[in-house]
């Protein structure tokens, strides 16, 4: 069975969540957009990702939130061996110096978009992560070929060279 | 493929494969018979795609290995089903691992490589695109023709990836109602498949031909397969450049190109500039000094790891799996003609009643129709060996009839290109979003149509005025 690629938001505030899932919409073609209000939330969510055939491809995440943040949530996903390769990208308002260096050097942090964002910035970060994910994982860029960045991905294909001509 | 489907084929093959061990077949040798079991499930496989196609060609050798070498154990300790004498030296099979046809591609896999570490096919790509302007049917000329170009050197799959780039950014600024993006878009493709027929090395089906005409001890040079296969090319090209026009013409008087990309002057890329353009012409003169193409082959196999102009890196990326599905194909193809299993098959219909036209239509129909659903390799590695024995026998009757019905039977699977499951290049097309699948099949289907009609004209008229053996 064929693995959904999942991408997973989380805020604290319902509005800027909503906001957020609906920027993604344009991905809902290809990705499943999975939201959560809290760490703890997303945690649950993630741990039923294998069960369902799924695997988390991006985690989209606020840093201040009121139990755990984000940062901390995001280093929790890098130790872990089934959401290391996920790419994580922190989307605040309000992360310190401290913490931002933290969700760098431990948290596997691989971009970082201050709020506001608008719309088109926020899917070309998206696009962008996502074909990295894509092309890291080695996983077949043709389902990804039009959602995604075309070049990149058909870039690797023709260095790939599949020859089942 | 479900687990289940999978099952059920795999016992089919076993099945297939163990059916004419039983049954009473006259005349076929114990060999032939082992051999037939192996043709039967190996296109089994081939079509159904248990295991990926080059696994079937590995199994195909190990098979051959195990049943019908010397060295088989039961032929060997037991002179069973066949006396040790009778069998072939186990080299036979495997040495079809490193058959000269399979050298050939080794070089033009690596230079292709060796190119696209370099950006080379992108500075060509510029070159070529340059002379065309910025009016929309000369840009798509200039864009097909810059494809054919590549796809006759390079996989057909590789220079459909990279031309995909080149156009993406075209189409991006198209407004999504303009239908030139469909012209755009199925250009590609259509002239990387009708690119790969230029040479022997634009694409597998030409090796697997030229391999089994090599072991008839029919040898056609690089040059005379161009003089053959070209025209060929040229005029499928300008019938889809004309056809994408009709179907899907230019809304704006002109589009630009965005035609980036320098040629590397680095050191490695200069040596590789050097390497490959003495290789290209004496492949391209084979006619005038008779240096075996296969030969030439090896200068930049020889060369290009040995100046550092490629790695261990560039080596490993190699596609080894296509050889091999070659060699497995060829190999298959060796066993069929061996054991007399090829002649008995031919034996089994009064194809002398048929006429060579009637023989020469029917098989380049059977390779297009195959290879819109097959990979062109597999559906000309089933019909080439038959096509071959057909040859042979005498009934195709006139000079060079064996060389024009596996040539046919080569370039006929290029021709199928209606599906997107009919060969990568497609598969990249329609995973782009940029054209549809009934888009895609018009232009096909016509494209097979013409290719029939024009593979067999070239076939019955062209060809003898250049091939006479």
């Amino acid at each position: 069975m064929k693995t959904e690629l999942v991408i997973l938001c989380v805020d604290d505030e319902p509005g800027v969540l909503d906001a957020v899932v609906r920027d993604l919409a344009p991905f809902e073609s290809g990705f499943r957009v999975e939201a959560a209000n809290s760490a703890a939330e997303a945690r649950a969510l993630v741990a039923g990702l294998p069960a369902r055939h799924r695997a988390l491809a991006l985690v989209l995440c606020d840093h201040r939130m009121p139990d755990e943040t984000g940062t901390d949530f995001l280093i929790a996903l890098n130790r872990d061996a089934a959401t290391k390769p996920a790419r994580k990208v922190l989307l605040t308002a309000q992360a310190g110096h401290e913490d931002t260096i933290r969700a760098l050097n431990l948290g596997g942090l691989d971009h970082y978009i201050a709020k506001p964002w608008t719309p088109e910035a926020l899917r070309a970060v998206v696009r962008e992560q996502l074909t990295s994910y894509v092309l890291e994982r080695q996983l077949d860029p043709l389902p990804y070929l039009a959602l995604l960045d075309t070049a990149r991905l058909t870039e690797a294909l023709g260095r790939r060279n599949p020859g089942d001509e | 493929m479900n687990a289940m489907r999978r099952t059920v084929v795999l016992l089919a093959g076993l099945g297939l494969f163990l059916l004419p061990q039983f049954l009473p077949l006259e005349g076929l040798s114990a060999a032939g018979a082992l051999t037939l079991g192996l043709f039967l499930a190996a296109g089994l496989f081939w079509v159904f795609e248990p295991i990926p196609i080059y696994a079937t060609s590995l199994l195909v050798i190990g098979a051959q290995l195990l049943f019908l070498s010397k060295d088989a154990p039961l032929v060997a300790a037991f002179s069973f089903p066949y006396p040790a004498q009778e069998a072939v030296a186990s080299s036979r099979f495997m040495g079809t691992l490193a058959h000269p046809i399979l050298i050939l591609f080794l070089g033009g896999f690596m230079l292709a490589e060796a190119a696209s570490k370099y950006g080379v096919e992108k500075g060509l790509t510029r070159m070529m695109l340059a002379p065309f302007g910025r009016k929309p049917s000369h840009v798509l000329l200039g864009l097909m023709l810059a494809t054919a170009t590549l796809s006759a050197f390079m996989s057909n799959t590789a220079t459909t990836a990279m031309m995909i780039t080149v156009i993406a950014p075209i189409i991006a600024v198209l407004a999504p109602e303009d239908r030139f993006r469909v012209a755009l878009a199925l250009a590609i493709p259509t002239a990387a498949n009708l690119g790969g027929m230029a040479t022997p090395i634009g694409t597998p089906p030409n090796a697997v031909a030229l391999g089994a005409l090599a072991s008839q001890g029919t040898l056609i040079p690089f040059s005379t397969w161009m003089a053959l296969a070209v025209p060929l090319t040229v005029v499928s090209l300008a019938l889809a450049w004309w056809l994408l026009l009709k179907l899907y013409p230019a809304r704006e008087k002109e589009i630009a190109l965005d035609l980036t990309g320098r040629f590397d002057r680095s050191r490695p890329a200069l040596l590789l500039y050097a390497v490959g353009g003495l290789t290209v012409v004496l492949w391209l003169t084979e006619a005038l000094h008779g240096v075996p193409s296969t030969l030439t082959a090896f200068i930049p196999i020889a060369l290009l790891p040995a100046l550092g102009v490629i790695g261990k890196k560039e080596i490993r990326n190699l596609s080894w799996e296509v050889l091999w599905l070659v060699g497995g194909g060829i190999s298959l193809g060796n066993s069929l003609q061996d054991t007399g299993l090829a002649n008995w098959m031919i034996n089994l219909v009064n194809w002398g009643s048929l006429g060579p036209v009637a023989i020469l239509s029917g098989f380049t129909i059977l390779s297009i129709l195959l290879a819109n659903f097959l990979s062109h390799t597999v559906t000309t590695a089933l019909l080439v060996p038959i096509a071959i024995s057909l040859g042979t026998s005498g009934v195709l009757g006139g000079a060079g009839s064996v060389a024009f019905i596996a040539i046919g039977v080569a370039l006929a699977s290029s021709f199928g290109m209606s599906l997107p499951i009919s060969t990568p290049p497609n598969a990249i097309a329609i995973a782009t979003g940029m054209v549809t699948t009934p888009q895609m099949a018009r232009v096909g289907v016509v494209m097979a149509v013409a290719g029939f009609f024009i593979t067999l004209l070239a076939a019955l008229f062209f060809w003898p005025l250049i091939l006479s053996q």
